[in-house]
């Protein structure tokens, strides 16, 4: 039943689209207006429904350069999800540490992680970057960004 | 206050030392995030915007404008250089200018890309000028019914014109649009789709979606290549020096494509990339030896470099005049305008004419800074882009998170930002096109805002949206729209069983 990726797309999006739904329907009533805020959604959803079956039975297949887009081998997949995890823990971070040491810490690490070999560069550049962003948003443009442990 | 007065007062905005510094500092910021390969003109913009936070909005805007041609001129150097076009709007550019660049003659195909870059969109900035105050006297009259059609046609058209599936691009419409709905609505006061979560009571702002669509989405793809080291082998560039016959070659190219361009791009949906295509498909059909296209013809580089930055100014006129994006990169531009608290619509010309007549006063400064700056400078210019790709990431990434820290100090946002950043990278790899899905995110406020008032103000009845013949005819065109992708198919199919036959 479920062969082509549109197939697993277009079910995934009914499931999306029914909760949606669900989540419209349950809104509170307010009765003074004629049309209330649960119509747009309603139409939204219901819309979205139609569009999944159609692409449902949409029987156009993927170019070959569509296919080899989604072709990742299993390494690189590790790499996205570690840069990810460096990108959450960099946020988990960012109003503990403030955003000096946080992004100093970011730049040079995820600069190496991904193959950057020149240590030197890198440290020049992940100190003198996040130095420059943060004397400039809180100095020039008058936006506190987050000092933490730093006194200044 | 008559266009011409309202010009010279734009002039003198433009013209100021604080404009022309920012004009120029948009210009190069564009053209740098436009060369990197991946990054379009929608990451460029929404990288920019937290600089303009507390500038003064036509000193902002004037940059931001830069910044926009900037990344579609940046866009095609890495075309020529590189065949690697950064955005879709100038692949067209590369189908000529890398050949030329394979030759020896990347220099050549710079100056002839950077001079009918000029001349495309100095002619449309003329264009502007004359059609978006009238367009917008136009629009004066438009109630919320007329409203509603024009951004349906404009959602419509940037679907079913976008490459790629048209179901795929209107599910990136609808659930775009859905996304506009969480938060608190403003009529009734009801708090939808909020989850009980205080951060989302506000809605989710633009700059979250557009940075994690756009700029971490590509990250991703950035990840993926960040061994590919073309970059760092290009060599000397050649000369940049263009001959008499050069000159020739260009002006038919160049003179059709000005206007050509412009009218694509102030078409909801059309925009760049299709007058890029159109400039050359037409140039090619007209050209005495359309054999020499695709080999590194004068022509067939000059064709869609003209029609890419016609179109840019060209994509301003709804902008400004209507307040309706036609296409994703206008619809970042419309957050920043929103960001500073600028309306743009008819009422731009009145209520703010040094932003209104700035923009287009500074689009002839920021046109002739991108020939001076690229003409003698693109050898060094090119060497920027060897900077090394995985400390570009690392770069990108903060700046993404920061842009957005900056308007909200919460890091909630920071957290949505990186769950559209899976999804824009997830939609990228599923072939969903995501500029329709940021546009109707911006529009679909709008629309559901003027599609109530008009039901409000009827009682209910619906028939109240297809009451008058501007709306009637908004919503005619854009069935038309629909017809585009099928009779494009049916060619497509029509050339592949006349492949097949002919093996």
């Amino acid at each position: 039943m479920l062969k082509t990726l549109n197939q697993k797309l277009s079910l995934f999006l009914i499931l999306f689209a029914s909760g949606y739904l669900y989540l419209t329907y349950n809104l509170k009533e307010y009765p003074y207006v004629p049309v209330d805020s649960d119509f747009v959604p309603k139409v939204l959803g219901y819309v979205l429904i139609v569009l999944a079956v159609f692409l449902y039975f949409d029987k156009s297949s993927e170019t070959k350069e569509e296919k080899e887009k989604r072709t990742i081998p299993k390494k690189e997949i590790l790499v996205l999800l570690a840069v990810g995890a460096m990108i959450f823990l960099y946020i988990f971070l960012l109003e503990l540490l403030g955003f000096v040491l946080s992004s100093m810490l970011f730049v040079f690490g995820c600069s190496l992680f991904l193959g950057y070999r020149n240590h030197k560069v890198n440290v020049i550049v992940s100190v003198i970057f996040p130095l420059v962003m943060y004397l400039s948003f809180n100095y020039l443009l008058q936006i506190k960004l987050p000092q933490g442990i730093l006194p200044f | 206050m008559g266009a011409m007065e309202g010009f010279m007062q734009g002039l003198e905005v433009a013209f100021s030392f604080q404009g022309i510094l920012f004009v120029l500092i948009g210009v190069i910021a564009g053209t740098l995030i436009g060369m990197m390969p991946g990054l379009g003109p929608i990451s460029a913009i929404a990288i920019m915007i937290p600089i303009t936070y507390g500038m003064n909005p036509s000193t902002a805007l004037m940059m931001m404008a830069g910044v926009y041609y900037g990344a579609v001129f940046g866009g095609s150097t890495s075309s020529i250089l590189l065949n690697a076009p950064g955005i879709s709007g100038t692949v067209a550019t590369s189908f000529d200018g890398y050949p030329m660049a394979q030759r020896g003659e990347a220099g050549k195909a710079l100056a002839i890309a950077a001079i009918s870059s000029f001349v495309g969109g100095t002619v449309s900035v003329v264009l502007l000028m004359l059609f978006a105050p009238a367009l917008a006297q136009v629009a004066v009259s438009f109630g919320p019914a007329q409203y509603f059609a024009l951004m349906f046609l404009g959602l419509t058209a940037i679907a079913s014109l976008s490459d790629g599936s048209t179901v795929k691009a209107l599910i990136a419409a609808t659930v775009g649009f859905m996304m506009a709905t969480i938060g608190i609505d403003g009529q009734t006061g009801t708090t939808r789709f909020t989850f009980g979560n205080p951060n989302l009571m506000e809605g989710i702002d633009f700059l979250v979606i557009a940075l994690g669509l756009f700029a971490l989405a590509e990250i991703c793809f950035l990840i993926k290549n960040r061994k590919d080291d073309s970059l760092s082998k290009q060599g000397d560039i050649g000369s940049l020096k263009l001959g008499k016959s050069d000159f020739k070659e260009m002006r038919g190219p160049m003179s059709r494509q000005s206007f050509l361009g412009f009218i694509l791009g102030v078409l909801p949906g059309a925009g760049a990339t299709i007058a890029s295509f159109i400039g050359y498909i037409s140039e090619k059909r007209i050209a005495k030896r359309p054999e020499e296209f695709g080999k590194g013809s004068v022509k067939g580089l000059s064709a869609p470099e003209t029609a890419n930055n016609a179109a840019t100014s060209g994509a301003f006129v709804p902008l400004l005049s209507l307040g309706i994006p036609g296409s994703g990169t206008t619809a970042v531009m419309l957050g920043a305008f929103l960001v500073l608290g600028i309306q743009p619509g008819p009422l731009l010309v009145q209520d703010h004419p040094d932003v209104f007549w700035g923009i287009i006063a500074s689009m002839y400064i920021g046109n002739v800074f991108l020939l001076i700056l690229n003409l003698p400078l693109i050898p060094y210019i090119a060497k920027i882009l060897k900077i090394s790709r995985p400390l570009l990431i690392s770069l990108v990434a903060i700046f993404s998170l920061i842009g957005v820290y900056a308007i909200s100090f919460s890091t909630f946002d920071l957290y949505v930002l990186l769950a559209f950043g899976v999804l824009g990278y997830l939609m990228r790899l599923f072939s969903v096109p995501a500029p329709p899905f940021i546009l109707a995110f911006i529009l679909g406020g709008m629309m559901e805002q003027s599609l109530r008032q008009t039901l409000t103000a009827s009682g209910g009845n619906m028939l109240a949206l297809i009451s008058d013949p501007v709306s009637i005819g908004l919503y005619i065109v854009s069935l038309i729209s629909f017809l585009v992708p099928l009779i494009r198919t049916r060619n497509k199919n029509d050339q592949s069983e006349s492949e097949q036959k002919a093996s």
